[in-house]
């Protein structure tokens, strides 16, 4: 059980009530794992129970071998961090000061950077291609801008483990793919555990290395890309009926 | 170079709440109903010779009364800023939400009572009277809170707690019969005035040890603006925060209640001057900087209760109701277009 970075055991998870019951899968490190399917199939759910946003409802959770049980919130935010669907509005913090943000557990009592924090912000940023726009208000960027400042945060935490629900969501396709890419890149030089959700199939198919599949409460499939993506899982996942999936779909995918 | 900036802009900042608050000080200590020119007040000052009518108009009234203005209207300032962190709303404050008023109730029945049985009441005594209605109010609002998502309802839902309990202080009050009851009327509707030396060091002592205690949650409110969610994932015990800002703010804020009655909108006005003054939201610099300019605020205003239309003095909320409101609206402007 060692060798993955994260590992879920009958994990069962849910807003109180169970939505998903006996999921079991493992990540291990350098590898993006893809959670896909339709809006409100609880995609969110199971990443937000395992950053620990959500209590589990039953299983277990490992990260590095370790049970999540065990592991207190201080030592989880240098072990996961994450990107989330919900909008944030911080009132005059600028992208800079949002992205710094991912170097909490590494300041001290209150909170000023040092050098070391400054470099892993500016890697970060340098990542995600934002430094044009570093300095301006997080308010004023567009959500492209503010999706790439938001992962610089959650890169520039430095752990083992990423956490990104609907990173995609909202951008065009110009900046869906500099994600993939910073994604990409983390996984492969950082080593780094990668587990996203999002609804496009097309792009889930280049950058998934693994993919599990969402639908109303339950996972229906999971496996490598190629065995998962053809024509009648992704009708039956989404409720395409086939023929209009071969109008719209199948020459671009 | 943007950094170097804004750092030029802090310093500027700090030190011009720094020139303000000196400023006020030696005006309040100057200005009033009776006549003390520059020299004589030097010369009070520095000697410790108190026996002339001038020296004691000085020593026992006026400097107690700008240190209190000073005092209290910083915790006003900082419940205020700790309430809108708490719900990511920069219109919430004490006395909209009703707990400056659920302060009052509770104070009003403890004089009352002390007052027909005889006996005085300490400072302490009337803080955690105070602190014990505003914790009533902020409990009220707490629970209705998780039903009322629209700030806007649930700033409705604190004004209708404040006339509650306003309506029951009034009736509490008129049906008390005692002299006391002159000062008890004063005081509900908040002055500064009824401060005495040796309330001023009480008071320092409360409200300087919250100021230092919010301070060291500067790191985890500033984890805390950007939403629960990635507060939780940076390691920040959000329960734990929430019930110190809760706790923090309604102490603060039962202060001022204790000493001055309801003063209204300097929580929701001065953090949002201060924000704009700065052009951050850095709480590390944002508490500080709203003490100072809380006390700014009540030191102007107080100045301008005392002396405006002397010899009747104005209470202080007139004053400050008239400078912040108008804030309040512009911020319920501004957020209209976004979300609320």
């Amino acid at each position: 059980m060692t060798e993955y970075a994260v590992s879920a055991d009958k994990l069962t998870v849910g807003y109180k009530e169970p939505l998903i019951s006996d999921i079991c899968f493992n990540v291990k490190s350098g590898s993006i794992v893809v959670l896909i399917g339709p809006n409100g199939s609880g995609k969110s759910t199971i990443l937000k129970t395992l950053s620990g946003y959500l209590k589990s409802l039953g299983g277990e959770i490992f990260f590095d071998g370790t049970n999540k049980k065990n592991v207190t919130l201080k030592e989880q935010a240098k072990l996961i961090s994450v990107m989330l669907t919900e909008k944030i509005s911080p009132e005059l913090m600028t992208c800079s000061e949002v992205a710094e943000s991912g170097r909490y557990p590494y300041t001290g009592y209150f909170g000023i950077l040092s050098n070391e924090d400054k470099k892993a912000v500016n890697d970060a940023v340098k990542l995600v291609g934002a430094e044009d726009f570093i300095e301006k208000n997080f308010s004023e960027v567009s959500d492209g801008q503010k999706q790439r400042v938001l992962l610089a945060r959650a890169i520039c935490q430095q752990t083992k483990i990423l956490i990104l629900d609907e990173p995609t969501s909202y951008l065009d396709i110009h900046h869906k793919i500099i994600l993939l890419e910073a994604m990409r890149k983390i996984a492969d030089e950082k080593e780094a555990a990668i587990i996203v959700s999002m609804h496009e199939v097309e792009l889930a198919e280049k950058i998934a290395d693994y993919v599990i599949c969402v639908k109303d409460g339950d996972i229906i499939y999971s496996g490598m890309p190629k065995e998962i993506f053809c024509e009648e899982n992704i009708c039956k996942l989404f409720d395409i009926p086939k023929n209009l999936y071969n109008k719209y779909y199948k020459s671009g995918g | 170079m943007n950094c170097r900036n804004k750092k030029y802009r802090y310093l500027l900042s700090f030190s011009l709440l720094g020139i303000l608050t000196v400023i006020f000080f030696a005006l309040n200590i100057r200005v009033g109903s009776t006549y003390i020119s520059v020299s004589e007040l030097i010369k009070i000052l520095l000697s410790d010779n108190s026996d002339s009518s001038n020296a004691s108009i000085i020593l026992k009234i006026r400097i107690p009364r700008v240190m209190t203005a000073m005092l209290l209207g910083g915790a006003l300032a900082l419940s205020g800023y700790l309430l809108q962190t708490f719900f990511h709303n920069p219109i919430a404050g004490p006395f909209v939400l009703g707990v400056s008023s659920g302060a009052k109730l509770t104070v009003a029945l403890v004089m009352i009572f002390s007052a027909s049985r005889f006996f005085t009441i300490s400072s302490a005594v009337m803080i955690m009277a105070a602190y014990a209605g505003s914790m009533l109010s902020l409990g009220i609002v707490l629970v209705l809170s998780q039903k009322v998502r629209q700030m806007s309802m649930l700033v409705v839902c604190g004004v209708m707690i404040g006339y509650i309990c306003t309506a029951v202080t009034d009736l509490a009050v008129t049906f008390a019969e005692d002299s006391d009851i002159v000062n008890l009327h004063n005081w509900s509707r908040g002055t500064f005035s009824g401060a005495k030396a040796e309330n001023v060091s009480v008071m320092a002592a409360f409200v300087l040890s919250a100021l230092i205690l919010t301070f060291f949650l500067s790191k985890p409110i500033s984890a805390y603006q950007l939403g629960e969610g990635y507060a939780i994932s940076s390691g920040v015990n959000v329960k734990l925060l929430r019930a110190a800002l809760i706790l923090l703010s309604g102490f603060l804020s039962a202060c001022v209640t204790a000493f001055a009655g309801p003063v209204s909108f300097v929580g929701i006005a001065v953090p949002h001057l201060v924000k704009t003054l700065f052009g951050t939201s850095k709480p590390i610099i944002l508490i500080p900087a709203s003490f100072l300019g809380g006390g700014i605020f009540c030191m102007m205003c107080d100045m301008i209760a005392r002396t405006a239309f002397s010899p009747t003095e104005l209470s202080i909320s007139t004053v400050t109701a008239i400078f912040g409101a108008p804030i309040v609206i512009i911020l319920m402007l501004k957020r209209r277009k976004g979300d609320f």
